[in-house]
């Protein structure tokens, strides 16, 4: 018997209605020869095609471990302990979650529970968002806005019965929440399946390759939107100490309020590239490496989430310059 | 405590095979071993197939399938088993094999099982289901959130169901059952009771172990472990609560009229660096064997000056089920990988 693969985790977010179920269902009638389990939440739309279905009842707790954000699903904590007992190795984990939940718990589970974490590995983040209703929704809930916030793919859905000006809009909005993620634009979520499983989006190594799309015109007040980003360059080397004291001070005060955040660092005085990401107030950081010959040195931060305004990020970035 | 196995050679491959292992019986099974239980001189081990075996002293195993799924969770009820599955049945097994299907809760786990000698116990969900001796229709105790834990004291009249938040005790009364509730913030899982009754304690989802003195719902906090801590037993007269979750046994005393409080516990059985994730008390003795995520097994008196016995060495597989037949001749040892030793303690 094999124990040390990691077994990917793959989370189904979306609105009612956008397309989960549609999505969850081509993925598991054209991956032949695969072995998935779907765990689903209780009041799921349509039926799920699948041998290993496990319902789930979103049980959302917190720790009691002084993070006053760390929320965690303690369901899926139980569920994936379970599914790690079975004779037959798994080839892949698909959450789907509720149209109202929030990511954040989901993401958390595999940072906190270790037991979670040395089995499986959350492999992305993947919302289905209705480009019809999208723009309403993010106005009426804040779920929508932290599904939006937390993807590393959006299949935008439904793209025709929507007008090109109004499919640009969408889009554009989609951004100024989330520079980072990958937008997939489809009619009936016919997206290749290679773009959604197998991503390995929370992995460190995946933040070199994935270029953020940072926005050209600067503030759009259109949308008084709650969920933005901000993204940070500098070509100086930074220090490492400012950096440590700025961040971890930062994630402490203002950690419920940054949903998510990524960077690759240049510290003066260190070869390698440094790497981080977190989810709240938890993160993971590590050295990555040398920097490829032809690219040049800089450090890059992007931060998703809300009162980014009030938290002197560009100020406090720029004071960790080591010169 | 520095244990006599910290070799040269054992600190690069881990512990060798051990002079018990050689004298038992080394299997490997197709499956996880997921739990394990004692009834008289036999031990049940589950598996994560479904499968089922009974171990004898001079006699073959035996294996019966039982679950379609994971076996879960199983618990002695008088001289059988009894156990629950991923493939939501509650099942009453007896030492020859024959199956009875106490429920069935459809797509729902059964989680956790518990019996006392009337009585048997599971939970699906945040409900706890009681079939009672000669009663087919069971009563249904409701709870906020889902169960982790079940157990019944000793002459079952309270069961304590383990969730979010604490715990509630279910008491028998004359006609009915009355609930009380002890708080504690988190998710609390496995839940025992001391064996005087005074005693209740739970593992959580953080890295500790709390216990509530039932006179007063007094709280005893036990932190400071490295992991989560996933497995414990009563050892002993005083009795010592021995946990896993560092790179030892750790053992509560819960002598005295405070337990643990304020007391530090008896740290034995250490394992270079190497985390316990199951304990189990050898029966009449104060004494416990630890198991390790690297597969090896120590034995250890509860004493800090005494060194640690080697029972099984390492198998890279982390240990997830320790049995000590009643009358305390044969040991069964289980891991995650499905590897079993069934072997005489004592040569």
């Amino acid at each position: 018997m094999q124990t040390n693969n990691q077994v990917p985790v793959t989370v189904l977010t979306g609105f009612l209605g956008a397309g989960k179920t549609t999505l969850l269902n081509r993925i598991l009638t054209e991956q032949h020869g695969q072995k998935y389990a779907v765990i689903v939440n209780e009041f799921g739309e349509e039926g799920i095609d699948n041998d290993l279905v496990v319902d789930a009842d979103e049980e959302v707790f917190e720790m009691n471990n002084g993070c006053i954000c760390c929320t965690v699903r303690g369901d899926l904590i139980r569920i994936l302990g379970g599914l790690m007992k079975r004779a037959d190795q798994l080839d892949a984990i698909i959450v789907e979650t509720t149209g109202l939940a929030d990511p954040a718990p989901v993401a958390q589970t595999f940072f906190v529970d270790q037991d979670v974490a040395d089995r499986t590995k959350l492999d992305a983040i993947v919302t289905v968002a209705d480009a019809v209703h999208l723009q309403d929704q993010l106005g009426e809930h804040h779920e929508a806005e932290e599904q939006i916030a937390f993807a590393d793919v959006i299949l935008l859905n439904k793209t025709d019965l929507v007008e090109t000006s109004g499919l640009e809009s969408v889009e554009k909005r989609i951004r100024k929440i989330n520079p980072y993620a990958k937008i997939i634009k489809t009619a009936h979520c016919t997206a290749p399946l290679t773009e959604v499983l197998g991503l390995d989006a929370f992995s460190l190594e995946r933040i070199l390759e994935v270029e953020p799309d940072f926005l050209d015109s600067d503030h759009d007040h259109e949308h008084d939107d709650d969920v933005t980003s901000v993204s940070y360059i500098s070509e100086e080397p930074l220090d490492l100490e400012k950096f440590q004291a700025w961040f971890g001070k930062l994630l402490q005060t203002h950690g419920q309020d940054i949903l998510r955040s990524k960077g690759i660092l240049d510290f003066a005085g260190i070869d390698d590239r440094y790497v981080f990401q977190g989810v709240h107030m938890l993160m993971d950081a590590s050295p990555m490496g040398a920097w490829p010959k032809e690219k040049k040195k800089s450090s890059r931060v992007v931060f998703i989430g809300r009162n980014l305004d009030s938290m002197n990020l560009k100020e406090g970035f720029d004071g960790c310059k080591a010169t | 405590m520095q244990s006599n196995i910290n070799t040269g050679r054992t600190r690069e491959l881990g512990i060798g095979e051990t002079e018990i292992e050689k004298r038992g019986l080394k299997l490997n099974f197709d499956a996880p071993l997921t739990t394990v239980a004692s009834i008289d001189d036999a031990v049940g081990a589950g598996f994560g197939d479904g499968s089922l075996t009974f171990f004898r002293p001079g006699l073959a195993p035996v294996t019966h399938k039982i679950h379609e799924g994971v076996i879960l969770c199983m618990a002695k009820h008088k001289n059988g088993l009894i156990s629950g599955g991923d493939d939501g049945r509650f099942l009453a097994i007896k030492q020859n094999g024959d199956i009875t299907e106490i429920a069935v809760f459809g797509t729902k786990w059964v989680d956790c099982v518990a019996a006392s000698d009337e009585i048997v116990a599971c939970s699906s969900g945040s409900d706890v289901h009681l079939f009672e001796h000669g009663k087919s229709d069971g009563k249904v105790f409701k709870h906020q959130s889902t169960v982790g834990g079940l157990a019944f004291d000793k002459k079952g009249q309270r069961l304590a169901v383990a969730h979010y938040e604490g715990v509630t005790i279910w008491e028998r009364s004359k006609r009915r059952w009355k609930s009380t509730r002890l708080f504690w913030k988190g998710s609390h899982g496995n839940v025992s009771f001391s064996p005087d009754g005074k005693y209740i304690v739970t593992t959580m989802q953080e890295n500790s172990v709390h216990g509530w003195r039932l006179r007063d719902k007094g709280d005893l906090a036990m932190s400071g472990y490295p992991a989560k801590v996933k497995s414990l037993d009563w050892v002993g007269d005083t009795p010592f609560l021995a946990t896993s979750g560092a790179d030892e046994a750790i053992c509560w005393p819960f002598d005295g009229k405070f337990g643990p409080m304020e007391r530090s516990p008896v740290c034995v059985a250490h394992n270079r660096k190497k985390l316990a994730t199951f304990v189990r008390g050898l029966p009449g003795e104060e004494a416990v064997f630890a198991g390790f995520q690297d597969g090896a097994v120590l034995l250890a008196k509860l004493d800090e000056e005494k060194k640690a016995i080697a029972i099984r060495g390492s198998t890279n597989a982390e240990v997830s089920g320790i049995a000590v037949s009643n009358c305390g001749s044969h040991i069964l040892i289980g891991d995650i990988a499905g590897n079993v030793l069934w072997a005489p303690l004592w040569a």
